[in-house]
């Protein structure tokens, strides 16, 4: 496994060397290094959507929830994209015509232009970080954990992570945005055929789609239906997911950033509708590899799954492509959120242009840090910990949606209830405060009220 | 435009129609794998298919979104 490795790696490599010398241009604007000139085409725009999109989360993540939780792991997660790229041909409609009147130098940036107040911004700002640390931490975990039980007794946990950091820095360094869109590209692509094989694999162990199942009834029953043996997937936990990942084009400024820069918006339109059928094709061998998991290490813990399920249980050269698909999963989605931290930090500084872009260059490195120290705290169900990110910055979706959709003088009411949620949100999540009252989630709650909020605001607010 | 703007209503209309009854008893009743189709339990076959649903909807909505031609400004 560990020649393959060498050999795959090496040429992965040569892709993102290739990538960022490609992407690096002397004298390059910093609306060019931060956005890529804004001119991307379908093919790119789906990939670089998915890469960043698909991380992680889902190589990693999504079988060892379909392992522990069942197949309601579809609708947790397939279900809620599908609804989320329907929303996405309403949304990208709306930001694009925005933008092209106030501009866009970030999310946290737009948004404090269309409330004419900055702390709009700032509070958006903090969400994104907030939540999206422990994200990036999650992806930066996963690969560290993976490397280690490939190459075991050679470099500690702390050290593969921090290698992982130093090799995405160097590269959207020297590419940016559009170093980071051509090494998403190329990572999709190797994360759809690895899943692909290794869930290919998983299915020929059972012998088809219907002896998986007939051997999954022998495990547990429990796991062919909603909630699942922990009972977690109730409706309300799947309306609550469905909610937190139908916003995140919204609020993981990665994504927003994402749509803005597509060329058009009939590009960015079917981009939605690939992104739906790539969605599709990426879920559904995390569900075999899963259900092989249920099977074959129901008691294991999540880093004993990973190592067996995809390292050992393989043949040396799936083996060493699962190890790079893996890498190529993470970083991706690591450079594009650490990234968007930066373009967001740059949005809400003023000045002179080339002192902002050293303030936002320093700000992703002082990011990476943070999301590094993180990666190594980390313990819980990598799929948990991604939801807890998704509905944190969820939370600053009314607030966004009012900004952007409102065309009267938008009120300053969603600004401190926004932070207000937020805070809150945070406590429950320290377990100062009970996480459900009356018998709903907090997240559901917090989410409806401020829907609620914005509608009066929206109703409220002068012409 | 008009008929565009029709379509695009009745896409609408399809899709929080989906989205709601995806998330009731029909597509997820508690503990009920049965009917199966192929093997496949109940929840995961009608799962697969309003997720396939919501995709091909999107590709209408698309069809049938009146947006028009952005003007090459602003970014």
């Amino acid at each position: 496994m560990k020649t393959w490795i060498w050999i795959l790696g090496s040429l992965y490599v040569g892709l993102l060397i290739l990538a960022s010398l490609k992407s690096f241009k002397k004298g390059r604007s910093a609306e060019d290094f931060m956005f890529a000139g804004s001119n991307i085409g379908l093919l790119l725009g789906v990939l670089t959507y998915a890469a960043a999109l698909f991380s992680t989360f889902t190589f990693l993540g999504m079988p060892d929830f379909f392992r522990l939780h069942g197949i309601g792991a579809w609708i947790f997660l397939a279900l809620s994209d599908g609804v989320m790229v329907f929303f996405l041909v309403w949304f990208a409609y709306h930001i694009r015509k925005k933008v092209q009147t106030m501009g866009f130098k970030g999310v946290a940036g737009l948004i404090g232009n269309t409330y004419g107040n900055k702390y709009a911004g700032y509070v958006i700002f903090l969400s994104a970080f907030l939540f999206l640390i422990p994200y990036v931490g999650i992806q930066i975990q996963g690969i560290a954990i993976f490397m280690q039980a490939a190459f075991p007794n050679s470099l500690p946990a702390w050290a593969w992570a921090a290698l992982i950091v130093a090799v995405m820095l160097v590269y959207s360094e020297i590419g940016g945005f559009k170093a980071i869109i051509f090494s998403d590209a190329i990572q999709a692509l190797l994360l759809l055929t690895v899943i692909w094989i290794i869930g290919g694999v998983c299915l020929n162990h059972f012998g088809g789609i219907k002896s998986m199942f007939e051997a999954i009834k022998v495990v547990d029953e429990k796991l062919l239906s909603t909630p699942g043996p922990n009972g977690l997937l109730t409706p309300q936990f799947l309306i609550a997911s469905m909610i937190a990942i139908v916003m995140i084009p919204v609020t993981q400024p990665q994504f927003t950033t994402r749509i803005i820069v597509m060329k058009n918006l009939k590009s960015t339109h079917y981009m939605a509708v690939s992104l739906g059928f790539f969605a599709i094709l990426v879920i559904l061998p995390t569900l075999f590899i899963g259900m092989y998991g249920a099977q074959q290490y129901s008691e294991a813990t999540k880093d004993e799954f990973f190592a067996n399920a995809f390292l050992y249980d393989q043949s040396g050269f799936v083996a060493a492509l699962a190890v790079i698909g893996l890498i190529a999963a993470g970083l991706s989605t690591t450079n594009a959120q650490i990234f968007a931290l930066g373009s967001e930090l740059r949005g809400l500084l003023k000045g002179d242009e080339k002192k902002v872009m050293r303030i936002t260059k320093i700000g992703i490195f002082f990011f990476s840090i943070i999301a590094l120290a993180f990666s190594l705290k980390i313990s819980d169900q990598i799929v948990l910990l991604a939801r807890v990110s998704f509905a944190g910055t969820a939370l600053m979706g009314p607030m966004i949606l009012l900004g952007i959709l409102s065309n009267k003088k938008v009120g300053l009411l969603m600004i401190p209830l926004s932070l207000l949620a937020l805070v809150i949100f945070l406590l429950s999540l320290a377990d100062v405060i009970p996480n459900h009252y009356f018998g709903l989630r907090l997240d559901l709650i917090l989410f409806i009220l401020l829907s609620f909020a914005a509608l009066l605001s929206h109703l409220f607010s002068n012409k | 435009m008009q008929i565009k703007s029709r379509g695009w209503k009745i896409c609408i209309i399809i899709f929080v129609i989906l989205t709601i009854v995806s998330f009731t008893p029909l597509i997820i009743p508690q503990g009920i794998y049965k009917p199966e189709i192929l093997g496949i339990p109940y929840s995961l076959w009608s799962g697969f298919f309003i997720t396939l649903a919501l995709v091909i909807l999107t590709f209408a909505g698309t069809r049938m979104h009146p947006g028009g031609e952005e003007k090459k400004t602003g970014k």
